[in-house]
């Protein structure tokens, strides 16, 4: 299975994040280091609908709801614009 | 007669029920209802089973049961053999829906605040998605614009108009005496959001068919039903719960001026349809259905969880369901709003469980069991009054999806899925819970005034819907036109017409349905089709 591209699913995820911002009070830069509860204020739903936005932008299923409960298993509450783009690595399939 | 067919309003109350509204048209609160009443047709509408907001919405608005339009719950699982739970989208909708069906005819539509309705559908109209938050309207909204154009209305808040997810948890597990008022006037708020978009809508954008829900009702009548059902009202009321009570008083008395302006905007000619998802009723107690399944052996939390952990507890169904042993477990629940038990069939490599031989006298056994011993301990009465197997409440091609029993409990409560000391608690204030009768209300032109009506099916809407846009109901519709709700004449000189059957919709989720299960169109597997129907769907650009 060919992956994408770690720059490119940067790309894509910043797409859709900045689609978000119009009607929200974030001003600063989303980079790599961006955390996705505690700088964007994401709430658990919010991430949620995020798996689903990739879902169709990639048209393919993605194990969002496992890397989700993974996180909480772990006792983990944020997780980074970087945990996102490493997920999307291991599980978009690069369409040819 | 010209203008019959001219347009039609549904104005969805979630949670609507006669145990209330009828007691708010008699104490003054909702003199509007009272006199819509008059000149109506009413009756009970029976909804979907388990009687649940997600199902219950969907069915109206596509005519199709649960097992056919696929959404089941709030969150569901995506493949027959997966515990994991997803949230409910559009995506998950197999049926075609009451909009793009009056698109085909020429005729525009609106939707305002229904679940699965996100990431919204592409069609000539609008929807602007409920159970979204915030953040996410602009985006699972439809036309590109919406948004903008929405911000022209004064005091638009987006912020309050959307669901918050964490304020709606309050509704069933309750919150401290404190936050009642906040609580209820951010529903007031919301309403108050709700109808402003509405509004506006009818006036810049009206459609032929416009749909609505607000659902501060269920959530009002989940929390504060000891305020609102007369069989629980104190007699004497504290200062603080006569507060309650007004600011219950306050939504209501709201509600009714809001359908007051909505019918007069909707003209002389609309056809204005009340309906809800399902009814309310009390609930006195929490039946902790997997604790009792643990009793019986057929259920086993991991060890080394604290099961009164309150992290695993409160942190969703995946996390309840990430603490249960699955090399021992036979039957589960997974949410406490679908009142359903799983069974565990061994299959995956380390997954044991039911063998699939086995399956069908498992099943039998559990239901015996079920009514035989999961009783009251003081009185030995059944608490569980009706199990359905999955083949009669799930009848369809999503039917692996939904669980395998679903239950009806004696106090018609949820069941809890969290881990406790015994099975059965006393609650420690009545709550408000989903009941099965829930209402309709008709008025317009050829509807017959002062007409109760037999219980009706929540899958007669959609079909009466249809007929008062003067449209043909297409022949797959589950539901009928109720006999005696347009005038006789009227019938006779315009009866109901049906004709081709709703087109299908691709399934985003299909891949575990063998293509039998499927219906007609998602067997297409020219490629080229696929992306054209999923672009119709507004699932790529
Ligand atoms: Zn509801």
């Amino acid at each position: 299975m060919a992956q994408r591209e770690r720059e490119e699913i940067f790309k894509d995820l910043l797409s859709i994040l900045n689609d978000l911002l119009e009607d929200w009070e974030y001003s600063g830069e989303i980079t790599m280091e961006t955390s996705m509860m505690n700088d964007l204020e994401f709430e658990s739903i919010d991430a949620v609908a995020l798996g689903e936005a990739l879902e169709m932008h990639y048209q393919q299923t993605l194990p969002f709801a496992e890397f989700l409960t993974d996180l909480g298993e772990r006792g983990i509450k944020d997780f980074f614009v970087s945990d996102l783009v490493e997920f999307l690595h291991r599980n978009v399939e690069k369409k040819t | 007669m010209n203008s019959f067919g001219k347009n039609t309003v549904l104005i969805g109350l979630d949670g609507g029920s006669f145990t209330i509204l009828d007691r708010m048209m008699d104490n003054g609160t909702m003199p509007y209802l009272k006199s819509m009443v008059e000149s109506s047709a009413r009756g009970e509408l029976l909804s979907v089973i388990p009687p649940l907001t997600p199902p219950g919405w969907t069915s109206m608005i596509t005519g199709r049961s649960p097992g056919y339009h696929g959404i089941t719950n709030f969150m569901q699982r995506r493949e027959p053999d997966s515990q994991l739970l997803n949230m409910i989208s559009s995506r998950d909708l197999a049926c075609e829906t009451l909009y793009s069906i009056v698109n085909h005819h020429g005729k525009r539509a609106g939707s305002l605040n229904f679940p699965a309705m996100s990431p919204a559908p592409q069609i000539d109209g609008y929807v602007l998605p409920g159970w979204v938050s915030w953040r996410w309207l602009r985006r699972n909204s439809h036309p590109k614009g919406l948004l903008d154009r929405l911000k022209q209305i004064p005091e638009l808040d987006l912020k309050t108009l959307a669901v918050k997810f964490e304020e709606e948890g309050k509704a069933v597990v309750g919150c401290e005496q404190g936050e009642y008022d906040e609580w209820i006037r951010l529903h007031i708020r919301r309403e108050d959001q709700w109808f402003r978009v509405l509004t506006y809508l009818m006036k810049t954008d009206p459609c032929d068919l416009t749909t609505v829900v607000f659902d501060g009702v269920d959530r009002l009548q989940h929390l504060c039903w000891r305020f609102l059902d007369p069989a629980y009202i104190p007699e004497t009321l504290s200062s603080w719960e006569q507060h309650v009570l007004d600011l219950c008083h306050e939504y209501y008395r709201n509600l009714d001026r809001f359908i007051s302006e909505i019918v007069a905007l909707a003209g002389s000619e609309a056809t204005i349809l009340i309906a809800s998802d399902h009814g309310f009723a009390d609930s006195v107690e929490i039946l902790y259905i997997n604790t009792w399944l643990e009793q019986e052996g057929l259920l086993r939390w991991k060890s080394g969880v604290d099961r009164t952990d309150e992290y695993i507890n409160d942190s969703g169904p995946n996390m309840t369901l990430n603490a249960i042993d699955w090399e021992h477990t036979k039957a589960y629940a997974s949410t406490l709003s679908s009142n359903g038990i799983f069974i565990q069939v061994a299959g995956k490599p380390g997954l044991n469980g039911v063998p699939p031989e086995e399956y069908e006298d498992f099943r039998q056994k559990l239901i015996a069991a079920l009514r035989e011993r999961c009783v009251d301990p003081a009185t030995g009465e059944p608490l569980i009054t009706n199990i359905w197997t999955r083949e009669v409440a799930f009848e369809g091609p999503r039917m692996p999806l939904a669980p395998d029993l679903t239950l009806a409990l004696r106090d018609s409560g949820f069941i809890s899925i969290r881990a406790a000391d015994t099975y059965l608690q006393p609650r420690e204030t009545v709550f408000g819970t989903h009941a099965p009768e829930g209402i309709f209300i008709a008025m317009g032109p050829e509807i017959q005034q002062g007409v109760s009506l037999p219980k009706l099916s929540i899958l007669d809407v959609a079909p009466t819907i249809l007929h008062s846009l003067d449209l043909p109901i297409p022949e797959d519709l589950e539901g009928k036109v109720p006999e005696d709700l347009f005038e006789p004449a009227f019938m006779r000189s315009h009866p109901v017409r049906y004709g081709e059957p709703t087109r299908p919709v691709s399934y985003a989720w299909s891949t575990h349905l063998s293509p039998e299960e499927q219906s007609p169109a998602s067997e297409a597997d020219d490629e080229e089709e696929v992306m054209i129907r999923l672009r119709a769907l507004g699932y790529i650009e």
